[in-house]
Parts: structure tokens; C-alpha cells; sequence
């Protein structure tokens, strides 16, 4: 075999000799340094044989240089004039083909599994150079000189055609090679695995029922190496894909090309654990499951939109640089092949069972989806630009309206807790704290939400369920100011106040259970306090609730305390009133132990009661023992100053039970839940 | 009465979540039904029976438009109104949705059409394929581009896509033994590793992908104890019963002949069809599947990938291509160009019919995905306020 190429290479070669027309063009004249080996091949036996009598001139004409062979080619489809009459020129006919030929043969008979081409960066631009000019001159036969059938021109069509198809057949399988070139690298790389880490750190962080954390930027590094490919295979995908357009064989390119990507983005996503479950199945998956498959979801998509598509898109460009049309369709139709499983996927969802817990989970999604929305640029289409907006805008509304009906459910289980049994104490109630937690998450999605809401409110005129309370809110609503310049009336603030409101009235509900109408303020008062902190707590709701919602807040708080120490402590007060003590301007002693005595098991009574209630609050703990011992304290020690006088010895001990200090000491046990203090005491 | 008539009628109750797609998009208005506070609902049942039943007639009425494109796109414009009217009907009488056995009944539906969803995405998929023959038809239009002089290059590029058309085309199963034939013919080994790469590997990324889901199973699942409803039911019902149960047949059927005209993975089409003749709609839809099965079961058709009527004359185009192509020498003779230009003829109206057809069917098919999810949604929705303060 190499003797016989290396007999060829003697006899054959004709492409040493130096160009006389040196510079005629720039890609042209290298190859004139070319060395360029002739083999004679089976397809090219056959060309001779198609050109029967010409054969025999073969010889002289290999003498033809290629930049020769191209003028020739030039001068014949520029050739407007007397075209009927125009033949190819022999030497096209004959050498030119021939030349072609061999240097298919010559790339075929390469030994080697990789790329074939790309080795003599010269010897692939004559090549191509070659096909394009046989394209041009089949497109001057088949075109122009549709009537002048004559069997020389027909013959000549049949060799060009067979060596143009025999040279992008080449082309394209080079082209097919070069793209799976990306297989090898990866696959050695494999064992770093990147994307599982992000796939892990996802899953992690949905354990905690927690929003899930997004991939951000500590991934990026990971992914520039996709599509993975050397600059030096890119610029031989780019000659190659360049050429085939260029001679008619778009499709074959495109589809080759597609093809590819399209396998190498499901590699990908396989390795980041895309798992491809049925809808059947994610339908009756258990929430944790759907939980995981959620998390991965928006890791994985996010890590498509935001890390692989700006590379796949670079990456067409460069390979498509010549056609930026092509490369924006390819581009877009892969982007939006990957995308479709991800969007049936959060439709899936959207149709799942809805309970509170999930509403996050929602939300994520439907962020992530707003977040691909800004994503879809001038990369794409703008038919599949269209396409995908429209879909991802179903989507999003089927999402929203899940995610609004799971917020709605919220507002029904607040108005169905029907509780009989009061918190003991007076303690914030678990509804409180689960209700504010909750608000509070939610006020983290706030835009989200807005969007929402101002979706499902747009809606709710087909539904005649949702949100009667409507009118009620909006009656509120205009009642409130705009202290801060924001605009209060947005969507989800209707929703957050209608959610307020009835957690107010279910908590006045509650309040009632409670006897005693001291610890009904004090119930009142924890859960207020609990509320107003968990707003000023958190900017987003804080905001959303507005200064004058807060103020409004705190003049209630304020009354309940007010009415806490009327309830409690104007009998307590009575007793150690200066008035009614004397008669006839004395002092009537008995009326005086009778009042300390009262004083003692009032005070008494109450210590034992109130120190068992809970202000878990130390502010307001502390607000409210510095009240009481401002009102009480100094009124006993005036009147143990006063009438101390009146009695004596034994009695004086027995009817001045506290002094002032302690009466102090004791306010400061009250609201600790702690039910032994007084005996402690006592004992 | 054609369909297209009732599509006034088949007014949808929302605004949201209408596809940009939705071919009847100016012919959808909100329905002044919801104020119709004395609606008589034995009417509006009867109604919806009766146009149901006119939709079939006229699915069935004409057996050379059967399984087309334009038919496939009929039937499921057919499934989108009657999903439309089903939903209007359950919304006007939603006070007895929560009520055994509506609830269990509408529960079932649910359960269906969910199933339904998988069966969307393998048809999408589907689609998909006979995008990729389209593509590779498109190739032989280039090359033997009637408005052109053809050489034998020409040819052999024509004959190079029609050879991965035809294995492209072939059941899986056959596809191996296909591609080792094709090989020893272009002589070339790697091209089997690409070839396999190029061909049937577009569903990948789909969710129906996992290599054990059967729509033949599928469908089974949808029409899975699914029984005309007792006479208890229906009185218990006020006759809304039959409405679940009509709208329930009229799903499994649409995804029937979806996958009967669709290649996707694991067709197959025994499904029981135990219709009463109670239901007037049932005559037109056992005609139908009567001869859709007819159909499967043609010599030619056996083991075709789909009985999408198109398909069939691109297979048959293929064929005598490539006898055509096979037998001829060049020079060629004029007859022999005269034959070759005949068929790409036919092979472009193939084509035409095809790219004009495809589109706006795959787009059908996502309506319907959404419309099963927005129905099942609302379907949460108003079961779960019926049960929510208990």
C-alpha cells in the first residue's frame, strides 16, 4: 500500500511546481507550496472511465496547478456570453475532478480513528477550496444552462456531482468526528464529577424544608468546559461547516450538528442526576421525594440557562460563524428542546396536592422561571423566542395559581382553628407563631408573590370562591395612608392584611376563652407583641404593612395593657387608697387592718396567679413589672408611711406584711410561669 | 354538523393559561353562561351528549380524511371543546362535585386525564421523529430539485438520506439489523456509530424516556375500569355521571388514536373498548376504531411506526424512490428523469403537508397538556375549598 502511494506521490504529484500567477489570491497561492499526493482510486478510475476518450490526455494536464483549475472554473461560470455553446474545459473535466478525487482518497485512506482532517491545515484549504469551486460550477451547469443538454455538459455534471457528494459525504463524517471529539474529553475527565457536588449541595439545603439555596456562582468555574472542545477542533468544525453550507449541504450539516449537541447535552444532564421520571410517577411520589426532585430541578435547569447555554450558543457561533442565522436557530431549537422536560416537569408539580408546606417549593420554582425569562436574549430565534415565552407564561400561571390557592388555604386554616382549649398561661399562640413564621417566609418571595397575586386577582372573576373578603380588605385598605410614598394596595399586601385580619379575629376568638380578664389581655398582649415583632423584625413585611399599620398596632398593644391594669390593679389600689380611713378626721383602725389585710391577700393572689402566667417577651415583661410597680409601689410605701403610725408591736408585723421593697421583688416574679415562687416563699 | 360550529359554544371560563397557540384563540369569549341562574341542567347535559356525538359523525364521516394530519388536528380540536363544555358543566354545578359518588367519579376523571399527560409528551416525541424524516425528506427535495439538472451525485446524496429515512423510520426493534445493512452498503464502519447517534436519539431528553414506559400500558392505565355508569350513579348525579363518564371515554380515545397515529415508544393499541350503545357518541367512535384498527392491521401497515396517513405515503414514496433510484444508470434516460421528477413530486406534496401540519399539531398537543392541567388544577381548587373548613 505505501509503495503504492509512494509510486503515485512520484508520478502523480503535480503540485509542486511554483505558481506563475503567484498572488492571485491570497488562499490560493499557498497552496502552491503544497506538496499534494495524487492516488488513483477506484473513484477515480471510474471518472476516467465515464470520460472515455479524454483518458488518454490525462497526463499532460495533471501538470494543471489548482489556483489554474479555479480561474478556469471562475472564467467558466462567469462566462455570461455564448453560454450555450460553452463546454467545460477539458482540463476541468478531466484533471480537476481527478485531483479532487485523490484528495479524497488520500484523506480516506487515512489510518487513523480520529479526525482526518485538520492535520495539514494547507492541504484542507485546497480541499475545500476545490469543493466549493465544483459546487459553483454544478450550480452554473444546473442552473443556467438548463436547456443546452448536451451529453458532455451531462457527463461533467455526473463527475462533479459524484466528487462534490463523495467530499462532503467525507466532510461530514469528519464533521460527526470532531463533534463526538467532546465524548473522549469528557469521559477522562469523569472522575471529578463536578456537577454532583451542585446537585448534592441542592438536595442538602432541601432538607431543611428551607427555600432552596440556588446554585450561584462557586459552580460557573466548573462549567466553561462545556462544550469542550479545542480551539483547533472548533476552527476545523468551523471550515468544515462553512463549506458545507456554502455547496448546498445545509441540512446535512445542521442535522449532523443538532444531532450531536443534543447528545451531549442529555450526557450532561444525565451526569448532574436529571432523572427522567414519568409524570404518572412524580404524580404519586411522596412529598419528600418531590421535594428532592424539585431542588434538583432548579439546580440543574438554573445550571442550564445560566452556565450552559451562554457556552452553547458562544460555541455555535463560533462554529457557525460565517451564518449567525443558522447558529441562532440550531442554538435556540436545542435551548428549547432542553428546556420543554423542565417545564412539563414544574407543570407536574403545579397539578400536585397543595398544602401549606409547599408553597416555597412553588415559589422557587416559579422564581427560577422568571429568572430563565430574562435569560431568553437575542441567543435565540425570535419565532422560538416567542414560542418559549408564551409556554414558560402557562406555565408560570399554573404555578401562581397553585401557589395562590396554597396561600389562600392558609387563610382558611387560620379562620377553621377553632380551638376550645386556651393556651395556658396567656402565651403566644402556636397559630401565632406558625401563621407570622410563615408571613414572614412568604414576605422573602415578596415580588414573587406580587406576581402572583396580582395574577390570581386578575382571575378570581371566574372563580366565585376565592377571596369574598376582597371588598372588606379593599374598604381597609383605603383607609390607610401611603406614609411611606410605597403604594400600599399591592396584591399581596391585600392578601398579607386579609391574613392579618383574620388572625386578629381568631385571636379576639381565643382571647374569650380565658376566665380571668387580666390573662385575656395578657394573652392578647403576648400574641401582639409576638406579631409586632415579627414585623419590625423583618424589613419586607414591615414595609408591606406600612408605619401607620405598626403605630395602629402598638396604640392597641398599649390599650391592652392599659385594660391588664385596670383589670388587676385598681382593687389593689383601692385598698391602699388614703380615702375612707378616717371618721370624724380619725383614723379608724379597724377599717385599716381590715384594709392592709385586704391589701395582703389581694397582692397575694395575685402573685400566685401572675407569676404562673407567661410574658415570654422580656421587653414587654419588664415594661409591664415596671408599670405595676410604678403605680403600685410607691402607693403602698405612702400609705405604709401614712398609717404605719396607727398601728403597733405585734400587729403592725402582722398587718404590715411587705415593706415597699418587697412589694417591689414580688411585681418583679410576676409573669415568669413559674408556679412555685409564693410557696417558696412562704416556706 | 362540522365541529368548528360549536367552537362559540366552547368558550372557556378563564382567561389564564390559554396557550398563544390556541387555534380557536378570536373564537374564545367568556360565556354569559355563568349568569344563566335558571339553567336547566338536564338540557346542558343533553346537550354536551349530542355534540359530542356530531363531533364523532364528523370524524367519521369521511374515511379518506381519516388519520391525516388534518384529522389527528380535528380530533384533537374535537377533545379541546368537549374538555371546554365538560369543565363549564362541572363549574355550573359545583355544588355536587364534593358529593358521593360525583366526587369519586370526578376523582377518577382526574386520575385519567393525569395519565393522559404522559401519553402528550410521548406524542410530542413523536412529532419530533417525523420532523427529523421531514428533515431528511427536505434533503432528497434539495438534491433532486426538479427545477435543476440532476447528476449522479445528486443521486447518491438523495439515496444517502433515503436510506436513514428508511431506517429511521423502522420499529426499533428492526432498526439494528437495518443499520449493519446499511453499513456494509456505504462500506464504512464508523459511519454505524454516528448513524446510531443520528437516528432515534431525539427523544432523549423527553420525559417519556425511561426505557420501561409503554403507551400500549399507558392507555391501559387510562381506560382502566372504566364502566358506563349504573343507573344509581346517574340518578344520584342528577346525571352528571354520565358527563364524567362520556368526557372519560372521549380522553381515552383521543389518546387512542394519538398513539395509534403517532410513533412512540411501545405502541400498541389493544385497548378494550367496552362502549355502551347507550351513549350516542359511541356508534361514530366504535366506527372509527373499528377502522383505525382495520388499518393497523393492513399487510403494509403492520409494522409501520405510526398510521398517521402521511406517513404511510412517505414510506411508500420511499420505496418506489429508492427502486427508482436503484435501477437507474447514468447517463440517465429521459423517461427514467421523467419518473424521478414524478416522484420527488409526490414526495414534496408529502413534505408540504407535513411542514404545514406539524407545527400547529404539536401545538395542539401542548394545549391539551395544559388543558388536563388547568382542569385538574381547578379541580383542586374547588375540591379543596368544598372540603377545607371541615
Amino acid at each position: 500500500m505505501e509503495k503504492f502511494l509512494a509510486n503515485l506521490d512520484s508520478s502523480g504529484s503535480f503540485a509542486k511546481k511554483k505558481s506563475d500567477n503567484a498572488g492571485h489570491h491570497h488562499i490560493r497561492s499557498r497552496h502552491t507550496s503544497d506538496s499534494f499526493d495524487i492516488g488513483k482510486s477506484d473513484g477515480q478510475e471510474k471518472v476516467d472511465q465515464q470520460n472515455g476518450s479524454s483518458n488518454d490526455e490525462h497526463l499532460p494536464e495533471e501538470a494543471t496547478l489548482p489556483d489554474q483549475f479555479f480561474e478556469e472554473v471562475d472564467r467558466f461560470v462567469n462566462d455570461d456570453h455564448g453560454s450555450k455553446t460553452s463546454e467545460i474545459p477539458k482540463c476541468i473535466d478531466v484533471s480537476f475532478y481527478k485531483m479532487v478525487e485523490s484528495m479524497i482518497v488520500k484523506y480516506e485512506s487515512k489510518e487513523t480513528s480520529s479526525a482526518k482532517f485538520g492535520q495539514n491545515e494547507d492541504q484542507d484549504a485546497l480541499f475545500l477550496e476545490s469543493l466549493k469551486c465544483i459546487s459553483k460550477l454544478i450550480n452554473k451547469i444546473t442552473t443556467d444552462q438548463f436547456s443546452s443538454r448536451s451529453s458532455n455538459l451531462l457527463s461533467s455534471l455526473n463527475n462533479a456531482s459524484i466528487v462534490l457528494h463523495r467530499g462532503m459525504s467525507l466532510l461530514d463524517e469528519e464533521f460527526r468526528l470532531l463533534l463526538d471529539q467532546r465524548r473522549i474529553v469528557l469521559d477522562s475527565k469523569t472522575p471529578r464529577t463536578p456537577k454532583h457536588s451542585s446537585f448534592n449541595f441542592s438536595s442538602q439545603s432541601s432538607q431543611d424544608s428551607d427555600r432552596c439555596l440556588l446554585p450561584d456562582s462557586t459552580e460557573s468555574n466548573e462549567d466553561e468546559g462545556f462544550p469542550n472542545f479545542s480551539t483547533e477542533a472548533i476552527s476545523n468544525m468551523n471550515k468544515i461547516a462553512t463549506a458545507m453550507i456554502s455547496c448546498g449541504y445545509e441540512a446535512e450539516c445542521c442535522m449532523a450538528y443538532t444531532c450531536f449537541r443534543r447528545n451531549a447535552f442529555r450526557e450532561v444532564l444525565n451526569k448532574l442526576g436529571f432523572d427522567s421520571i414519568t409524570i404518572d410517577d412524580a404524580h404519586r411520589m411522596q412529598w419528600e421525594s418531590l421535594e428532592r426532585e424539585i431542588a434538583s430541578w432548579i439546580s440543574i435547569f438554573k445550571h442550564c440557562y445560566r452556565n450552559l447555554f451562554p457556552g452553547e450558543s458562544k460555541f455555535s457561533d463560533a462554529i457557525f460563524s460565517e451564518y449567525p442565522s443558522i447558529s441562532q436557530r440550531l442554538f435556540s431549537e436545542l435551548a428549547a428542546a432542553v428546556i420543554t422536560p423542565f417545564l412539563s416537569f414544574s407543570e407536574v408539580i403545579a397539578l400536585t396536592k397543595r398544602s401549606a408546606e409547599r408553597l416555597f417549593k412553588f415559589l422557587d420554582m416559579c422564581e427560577t422561571l422568571n429568572d430563565l425569562l430574562t435569560t431568553i436574549d437575542d441567543s435565540y430565534s425570535k419565532e422560538i423566542s416567542q414560542d418559549l415565552t408564551s409556554e414558560i407564561a402557562v406555565v408560570k400561571s399554573q404555578l401562581a395559581e397553585a401557589a395562590a390557592s396554597i396561600f389562600c388555604e392558609l387563610e382558611n386554616s387560620i379562620k377553621s382553628d377553632q380551638g376550645r382549649t386556651p393556651v395556658p398561661s396567656g402565651q403566644v399562640h402556636p397559630l401565632t407563631r406558625y401563621t407570622m413564621n410563615y408571613l414572614k417566609y412568604a414576605c422573602e418571595y415578596r415580588d414573587t408573590l406580587e406576581e402572583v397575586f396580582r395574577f390570581h386577582h386578575k382571575n378570581v372573576g371566574f372563580d366565585d370562591a376565592p377571596n369574598q373578603e376582597n371588598h372588606d380588605i379593599n374598604e381597609h385598605l383605603t383607609e390607610m395612608p401611603n406614609d411611606d410614598g410605597t403604594p400600599k394596595k399591592s396584591p399581596f399586601a391585600i392578601e398579607l392584611i386579609a391574613v392579618m385580619d383574620l388572625l386578629d379575629a381568631n385571636l379576639e376568638m381565643k382571647s374569650r376563652l380565658y376566665r380571668d380578664p387580666a390573662l385575656r389581655y395578657v394573652f392578647l398582649m403576648n400574641n401582639g407583641r409576638y406579631i409586632l415583632q415579627k414585623i419590625k423584625g423583618s424589613n419586607e413585611i414591615h414595609n408591606m404593612m406600612g408605619v401607620t399599620w405598626c403605630r395602629k398596632r402598638s396604640t392597641q398593644l398599649r390599650q391592652y395593657h392599659k385594660n391588664y391594669q385596670r383589670e388587676t390593679w385598681s382593687r389593689v389600689l383601692k385598698c391602699i387608697s388614703h380615702e375612707g380611713l378616717q371618721a370624724n378626721g380619725k383614723v379608724v383602725k379597724a377599717v385599716l387592718k381590715e384594709r392592709f389585710k385586704n391589701f395582703n391577700a389581694l397582692f397575694e393572689e395575685i402573685h400566685r396567679t401572675q407569676s404562673t402566667w407567661v410574658v415570654s417577651d422580656e421587653q414587654l415583661q419588664s415594661e409591664l413589672r415596671v408599670s405595676i410597680s410604678a403605680v403600685v409601689t410607691p402607693a403602698y410605701r405612702s400609705f405604709v408611711g401614712r398609717f404605719k403610725q396607727y398601728l403597733e408591736g405585734r400587729s403592725m408585723d402582722k398587718y404590715i406584711k411587705y415593706q415597699p421593697e418587697d412589694i417591689e421583688t414580688l411585681i418583679d416574679e410576676l409573669f415568669d410561669g413559674n408556679p412555685m415562687s409564693m410557696g417558696r416563699r412562704r416556706n | 354538523m362540522p365541529a368548528t360550529t360549536d367552537s362559540s359554544a366552547a368558550a372557556s371560563f378563564t382567561n389564564i393559561g390559554r396557550s398563544i397557540l390556541s387555534l380557536r384563540r378570536d373564537q374564545v369569549h367568556s360565556i354569559e353562561g355563568m349568569n344563566m341562574q335558571h339553567h336547566d341542567a338536564d338540557t346542558e347535559l343533553e346537550s354536551f351528549q349530542k355534540r359530542v356525538t356530531d363531533r364523532f359523525l364528523d370524524l367519521s364521516s369521511s374515511s379518506d380524511e381519516l388519520l391525516t394530519l388534518s384529522w389527528v388536528q380535528k380530533l384533537l380540536q374535537s377533545f379541546l371543546i368537549s374538555q371546554d363544555e365538560f369543565r363549564q358543566i362541572l363549574f355550573r354545578n359545583k355544588s355536587q362535585l364534593h358529593k358521593p359518588p360525583m366526587d369519586r367519579l370526578i376523582a377518577d376523571y382526574f386520575e385519567r386525564s393525569v395519565k393522559a399527560l404522559d401519553v402528550c409528551n410521548a406524542i410530542r416525541d413523536g412529532i419530533e421523529q417525523i420532523r427529523q424524516w421531514q428533515k431528511l425528506i427536505e434533503i432528497v427535495l434539495i438534491a433532486l430539485d426538479n427545477k435543476k439538472l440532476i447528476g449522479e451525485g445528486h443521486f447518491r446524496r438523495a439515496k444517502k438520506a433515503m436510506v436513514d429515512l428508511a431506517i429511521s423510520m423502522l420499529d426499533e426493534k428492526e432498526s439494528g439489523s437495518a443499520l449493519a445493512n446499511r453499513n456494509r452498503s456505504f462500506g464504512r464502519n464508523n459511519v454505524r456509530d454516528n448513524l446510531h447517534k443520528s437516528l432515534g436519539h431525539f427523544r432523549s431528553l423527553s420525559w417519556s424516556v425511561s426505557r420501561s414506559w409503554s403507551a400500549a400500558r399507558q392507555l391501559q392505565a387510562i381506560g382502566n375500569n372504566l364502566n358506563a355508569p349504573r343507573s344509581h350513579e346517574i340518578m344520584a348525579t342528577n346525571g352528571l355521571a354520565n358527563l364524567v363518564f362520556t368526557m372519560s371515554f372521549v380522553l381515552l380515545f383521543v389518546m387512542w388514536a394519538l398513539v395509534a397515529a403517532i410513533p412512540c415508544q411501545d405502541r400498541g393499541l389493544q385497548v378494550h373498548f367496552s362502549m355502551s350503545r347507550q351513549f350516542s357518541w359511541a356508534a361514530p367512535m366504535l366506527m372509527l376504531h373499528e377502522r383505525i384498527m382495520e388499518e393497523s392491521k393492513r399487510r403494509d401497515r403492520r409494522n409501520a411506526s405510526g398510521l398517521l396517513r402521511e406517513i404511510y405515503q412517505i414510506e411508500k414514496s420511499t420505496r418506489l424512490m429508492n427502486e427508482l433510484l436503484d435501477s437507474a444508470q447514468f447517463p440517465i434516460t429521459e423517461e427514467k428523469e421523467g419518473e424521478v421528477r414524478q416522484r420527488v413530486q409526490e414526495l414534496s406534496m408529502v413534505f408540504e403537508s407535513i411542514k404545514r401540519g406539524l407545527n400547529p399539531l404539536e401545538g395542539q398537543v401542548r394545549e391539551v397538556f395544559h388543558k388536563i392541567v388547568r382542569s385538574r388544577t381547578e379541580g383542586l381548587d374547588s375540591l379543596g375549598k368544598g372540603n377545607g373548613p371541615d
